[in-house]
């Protein structure tokens, strides 16, 4: 399957990457595909739930002011990438730019370097707007 | 009790804690928000008080009906009280010379450079409490363009909000106020807050001097980070930290510790990135590593 993916790769003598990922819509708050691994598929399926709320409940107009003391003036900004982080589970969701209404959610168990996770899922949001 | 909290109560123990104070100070510092950023003169209450800013941080109110003088306030806040004598001396000499009076105290070495701030908080907090119980709105901004206040000795709108927000338990505050303090990075500002039984949703309980957010705005992103730690239960009950990009460079951390929530606003990815990484446990800090270890409680802010 295009956007599913279960990886798990070895970087030097970092420990191995297992980085589950799956589209979700941000309106329904529903996964967009079948996950075959069942723990998975029932993690990624509560966070899909909580898009709705993610990504509706702030004012944009909020972020517009503070970006624009930023230097930054564009309108009607939202999240862009949400990290979130547990002593067991690291989480990222990012909105697809070539799906509107369409974000990319995984989950990896700690333990790797954040940054490799993420390193690890931008390329596959790459992969995926690439398309 | 710590020293802090004990201090803490002595300086504001003459401001109601009411949560109807909350709204009406949050209606009157909506008002600071509407103003340019850079403002700086008197906003006038008819005859009833004034408010100055400089840069469109408060340096000084004043009503009618104010309990206390700031030179009452600086004498009580240390045992044994400052010498009335010695204060009065020194305001002798701040009328010939047109120097704020607090600042010469601190030159002098009769009050801290904190006492001052805190004495200077709590007039200020005074005076605004009295204005919002009288539901008074400003009727003029006179722009001033004579700058000439101390920075130090200025607060911002998000401040005074904070100042509010912890009288109901000042030593939570104070923690939080050390909280942010360890963490907050250059590039980034901070604030707390708690879910609050009186106020619908969060409560701003410290923020740091840079915050100079509209209030509203600070309220916002409190909730939003409130919410999101609401529905992550749903999904990992033990998340205790999360960051989100937008925008260019916009990013805001959020983490909580027991019962206490933080946001930090940070104008770039990389102060993101420090912030972030100061917020996992010390052994992630070199590494970038996250292991588990728990730090928080698991007390929803």
């Amino acid at each position: 399957m295009a956007t599913l993916a279960r990886g798990r790769t070895s970087f030097g003598d970092q420990p191995l990457l297992e980085l589950v990922c799956c589209t979700a819509s941000m309106h329904s708050g529903l996964l967009l595909e079948d996950c075959p691994q069942p723990v998975a598929r029932e993690r990624l399926g509560e966070l899909a739930a909580t898009l709705p709320e993610l990504f509706g409940t702030l004012d944009p107009s909020c972020l517009d002011r503070i970006s624009e003391g930023l230097g930054d003036h564009a309108k009607g900004q939202t999240f862009a990438e949400i990290v979130l982080l547990s002593d067991q589970y690291l989480h990222v969701i990012q909105p697809l730019r070539a799906r509107p209404g369409v974000a990319l959610l995984a989950v990896s168990p700690c333990g790797v370097s954040v940054g490799l996770v993420l390193s690890e899922f931008h390329a596959r949001v790459a992969a995926l707007e690439d398309k | 009790m710590n020293t802090s909290s004990v201090e803490s109560r002595r300086v504001f123990s003459s401001i109601p804690c009411d949560p109807s104070l909350l709204s009406g100070v949050l209606r009157l510092l909506a008002w600071l928000d509407e103003l340019p950023k850079g403002a700086t003169g008197v906003l006038k209450f008819g005859a009833e008080g004034v408010i100055l800013l400089e840069a469109r941080r408060i340096c000084w109110a004043m009503t009618r009906q104010m309990r206390f003088r700031l030179t009452d306030i600086l004498r009580h806040q240390s045992t044994p009280p400052l010498p009335r004598e010695a204060i009065e001396e020194i305001y002798r000499r701040c009328q010939q010379t047109g120097k704020p009076i607090g600042e010469a105290l601190v030159a002098g070495g009769l009050v801290s450079e904190q006492g001052l701030r805190a004495a200077l908080l709590k007039h200020i907090g005074e005076a605004l409490a009295q204005l919002a119980k009288l539901s008074l709105t400003p009727d003029s901004f006179v722009n001033h363009t004579r700058s000439g206040y101390d920075p130090r000795f200025a607060f911002s709108a998000c401040e005074l909000l904070a100042m509010y927000g912890a009288l109901d338990d000042p030593a939570r505050a104070a923690a939080a106020q050390l909280e942010l303090a360890g963490n907050v990075v250059p590039g980034s500002v901070g604030a707390a807050f708690v879910r609050s039984s009186s106020a619908s949703g969060a409560q701003v309980i410290a923020a740091d001097r840079g915050c100079d957010l509209a209030v509203h705005d600070l309220n916002a992103l409190c909730n939003w980070a409130a919410g999101l730690f609401d529905v992550a239960r749903t999904f990992d009950p033990e998340v205790r930290a999360a960051r989100a990009n937008w925008g260019n460079n916009g990013a805001l951390v959020t983490w909580r510790t027991k019962d206490v929530g933080y946001i930090g606003v940070c104008s770039s990815r990389a102060a993101a990135a420090c912030l972030f990484s100061n917020i996992v446990e010390p052994g992630a800090r070199a590494s970038g590593v996250v292991r588990a270890a728990p730090r928080s409680g698991d007390g929803a802010p």
